[in-house]
């Protein structure tokens, strides 16, 4: 019975704080919602890939660091709480997705690189029409002679314009499967989208494109058995989950800061509980959100069964909750709050940008509720119609 | 990372589900004195009494005391695993749980050796049932208002006041209590920690009956109670302190979870059982909705409670966290029954033995408990004050 994070977590949490504190200026996320999209310089990059951060969680004999998957969630909510801008997390996740599903060859051939940092992969996978998730996917991977042929449309594609291939969820007959397909290939198109907190994200094209090689990663070697686009999914789906509990947490540690500090009718205006206790609720949210998470990364990790329910219930409670924790620091900090100038917006901006990715609330619960369904005991008597 | 319990541990559970199959069905039917209107409550007081000795003499009451003061030593990996078993079999609570959780430490803690050996076995069997004095008419949140006086006369202390919301009043045998015995000294301080046999001539007990129509607590007047000083704990004025520490003893929670868990997977079955508008009510996308959220929060609680177990095997101090893990816990208390009530859609205004009744009126039962769960035991704005105070560091915020 263990359930806390490790010394090397709390190591590698306290250093991954430091370095994006130092790194990367905030006020670059600022900037960048007049001029999207917010970069981090190549230099940065460069010192996370060779800090190890982006294979934190990969293989060794890899090129990765041989962390847990509780590392790379780490590294996402300080991330969050930095306000640490893409490829990272997508190339993280990206990396993750890959290491758990993809046959032996294809993991030696595409790994290395990428947890070097020398390219970036990325996952698209939510397509437009307004069903999202991997469980609807219009996209299609056709196996060749020589290779694959893939055709559709992805959208919400984190940092397209700076992806050497993505990761790609698409049909193969009967099954879901990824598909790794360069950035470079004809019949690519990268349409830029504008996001709420800036960070680079776009519509991404695949017409008839041509892959040569065995790039096409299907079911067989995914944790317990499951489909590779939906363990995809997943992953990202927890990445982004632990990015938003950063964005929480800093939101909070911030409102709490200047409850202590800001004077109105003699007091502290954390002194007054319309504060106080709204801050306490965010206490109370923030931990739930932990220990879902933690819940989930361990599911995941173990890959037991309940893992997507445990998944799911990690995104759509911290979705809720980092809205709920940006918009009351906002509120908590009065007039000031509603600067431009102010952190505050940037960290709501980011909690409602990430609440709506890899699935908002409402997809999760749903998601859940069709995972719960399938578990009831079948009820007697016939079904009226 | 691993929440495996050892093999040890899951040796312990074997022995004691299998101990627990070969009673459940004898004690099934027990009957809740909290539920109110049952038909013969001295019986059921009785069989409650029988349940805990039972579990007594089996080994699995008083887990967490010493063995010297015949507790069972458990770890803590025992005592959640008792918790999460004798959920599992739905068996009743045992009746003298006020003495066992908060008593029990105390005296450990801070009684006489004799009080030890006076009051700690019958804790344990039931022989004797406790009941908690602490709230007055004006003391509730603001505890050390409290205004019952003790006045020492002769080897006695004599005690005149008025004690309210006092749980199981009626059945106890005996009280633990807070009496001002330095009406001079600051609110804090001149506070006395008392244990009175409610036998006692004086004490009047008269029941209350609560919002959802059960006897569950009651006034208890004090009238020139005389009280032998050796039943003082600790130091004469010196029991706020006392109680703090007995308050310190926080849980991780675990146990809660699986009472919630069965709630839960009731709930469902009502939701596919019910029909709306032809179909089953799961099927509903907003009802689905809103069970999968009651999952999540369940859940939610339940790693919780995991990380606070941990950190507790660690030997680390919870501490204020556990006000977290409590205060949740009652919103999805309250939050449950209110889904179930909001599935029963119109029927929910029809209550037991009525025909067309859910679930036999369960869920209105639930749903006045859980609205007493914020209440009792410290209100929900407290707990939201400790948060504040002791996890934020904020300034003291409304309690004067
Ligand atoms: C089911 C049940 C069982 C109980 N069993 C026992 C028992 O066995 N023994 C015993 O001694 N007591 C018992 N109690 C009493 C319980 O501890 C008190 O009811 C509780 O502490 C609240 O006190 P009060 O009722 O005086 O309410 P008050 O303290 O008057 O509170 C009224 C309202 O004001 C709010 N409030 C009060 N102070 C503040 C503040 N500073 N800031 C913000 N809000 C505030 C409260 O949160 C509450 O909503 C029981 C209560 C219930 C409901």
């Amino acid at each position: 019975m263990d359930f806390e994070l490790s010394e090397e977590h709390l190591a590698l949490r306290e250093s991954a704080r430091a370095l994006i504190a130092q790194r990367w200026d905030r006020d670059k996320s600022r900037l960048a919602l007049d001029r999207p999209p917010a970069r981090m310089p190549d230099s940065l990059w460069k010192e996370i890939a060779s800090l190890g951060w982006i294979g934190v969680a990969g293989t060794e004999e890899l090129g990765g660091s041989g962390g847990d998957l509780m590392a790379a969630l780490v590294l996402a909510e300080e991330a969050g709480r930095g306000l640490l801008p893409g490829p990272f997390l997508p190339a993280l996740a990206a990396g993750i997705a890959l290491d758990r599903s993809a046959a032996d060859d294809q993991r030696a051939e595409l790994l290395g690189h990428l947890f070097a940092g020398d390219r970036v992969l990325v996952g698209a996978y939510d397509e437009p029409g307004g069903t999202w998730g991997p469980g609807s996917l219009h996209t299609t991977v056709t196996p060749t002679h020589t290779g694959l042929v893939v055709d559709g449309v992805k959208i919400l594609v984190p940092d397209a314009d700076r992806a050497s291939a993505f990761v790609l969820s698409g049909r193969a007959g009967d099954s879901t499967v990824l598909a790794v397909v360069p950035s470079e290939a004809t019949g690519v198109e990268v349409i830029p989208m504008n996001r709420f907190d800036g960070q680079s994200m776009a519509e991404v094209r695949f017409a008839s494109v041509e892959v040569k090689g065995s790039t096409l990663i299907g079911p067989g070697r995914t944790p317990g058995g499951g489909q590779p686009a939906d363990d995809a999914y997943d992953i990202s789906t927890l990445v982004c989950a632990a990015d938003l509990l950063g964005v929480s947490e800093a939101a909070l540690a911030m409102a709490t800061g200047y409850a202590k500090d800001r004077v109105q009718f003699g007091h502290p205006i954390g002194s007054y509980q319309a504060i106080s206790h709204r801050l306490a609720d965010l206490v109370v949210d923030t931990e739930l959100g932990r220990s879902l998470l933690f819940g989930a990364c361990l599911a995941m990790a173990e890959a037991r069964d309940e893992a997507p329910r445990l998944v799911s219930a990690a995104k759509a409670w911290m979705s809720d909750t980092a809205i709920g924790a940006t918009e009351t620091a906002l509120h908590v900090h009065g007039g000031i709050g509603f600067t431009w100038e102010l952190d505050v917006h940037l960290y709501l901006r980011r909690a409602r940008s990430g609440a709506a990715s890899f699935g908002d609330a409402n997809f999760h619960r749903d998601r859940i509720a069709t995972l719960l369904a399938a578990r009831d005991p079948s009820r007697s008597g016939p079904e009226l119609t | 990372m691993d929440l495996r319990f050892s093999e040890e541990d899951e040796q312990y559970r074997r022995q004691l589900r299998s101990w627990l199959d070969g009673h459940v069905m004898a004690q099934r039917g027990g009957g809740s004195l909290a539920s109110g209107g049952g038909t013969d409550i001295m019986e059921a007081i009785q069989m409650a009494r029988d349940w805990q000795r039972t579990m007594w003499e089996a080994g699995y009451v008083g887990l967490s005391w010493p063995k010297e003061h015949g507790g069972q030593d458990a770890s803590l990996t025992q005592q959640v695993i008792v918790a999460q078993e004798l959920a599992r079999a739905s068996v009743p609570m045992l009746i003298n749980t006020i003495g066992l959780s908060i008593l029990g430490p105390t005296l450990i803690q801070h009684g006489t050796d004799s009080q030890r050996a006076r009051f700690l076995p019958k804790i344990l069997s039931a022989e004797e049932l406790w009941c908690q004095g602490f709230s007055e008419p004006e003391a509730g949140s603001d505890l050390a208002n409290l205004k019952t006086r003790a006045v020492l006369d002769g080897g006695d202390l004599v005690v005149t006041g008025h004690k309210i919301w006092t749980s199981l009043a009626p059945i106890a045998d005996w009280c633990f209590m807070l009496v001002r015995t330095d009406p001079s000294a600051p609110k804090r301080q001149g506070i006395s920690y008392l244990l009175c046999d409610m036998r006692s001539p004086g004490v009047k007990v008269m029941p209350l009956r609560n919002a959802g129509g059960g006897i569950h607590f009651s006034e208890v007047l004090f009238d020139e109670v005389r009280i032998p000083s050796e039943n003082v704990v600790g130091e004469l004025n010196g029991g706020w302190a006392i109680t703090r520490s007995t308050l310190e003893h926080e849980r991780s929670g675990l146990s809660g979870v699986l009472s919630l868990e069965q709630s839960l997977s009731k709930l469902r079955a009502t939701a596919s059982d019910m029909r709306r508008d032809g179909r089953p009510v799961v099927q509903d996308q907003a009802t689905g909705r809103e069970l999968a959220q009651r999952w999540i929060e369940v859940e939610g609680l339940r790693y919780l409670g995991y990380r606070t177990l941990s950190a507790q095997l660690a030997g680390r101090q919870p501490g204020p966290s556990t006000s977290v893990g409590k205060l949740f816990a009652s919103r999805v208390r309250q939050r449950i029954s209110r889904t179930a009530l909001e599935i029963e859609g119109p029927l929910a205004q029809v209550t037991k033995r009525s025909p067309h009744v859910v679930d036999r009126g369960r869920w209105q039962a639930v749903y006045f408990d859980s609205i007493g769960h914020s209440i009792g035991g410290g209100t929900a704005e407290m707990m939201r004050n400790a948060i504040a105070e002791r996890i934020l560091g904020l300034p003291r915020t409304g309690e004067g």
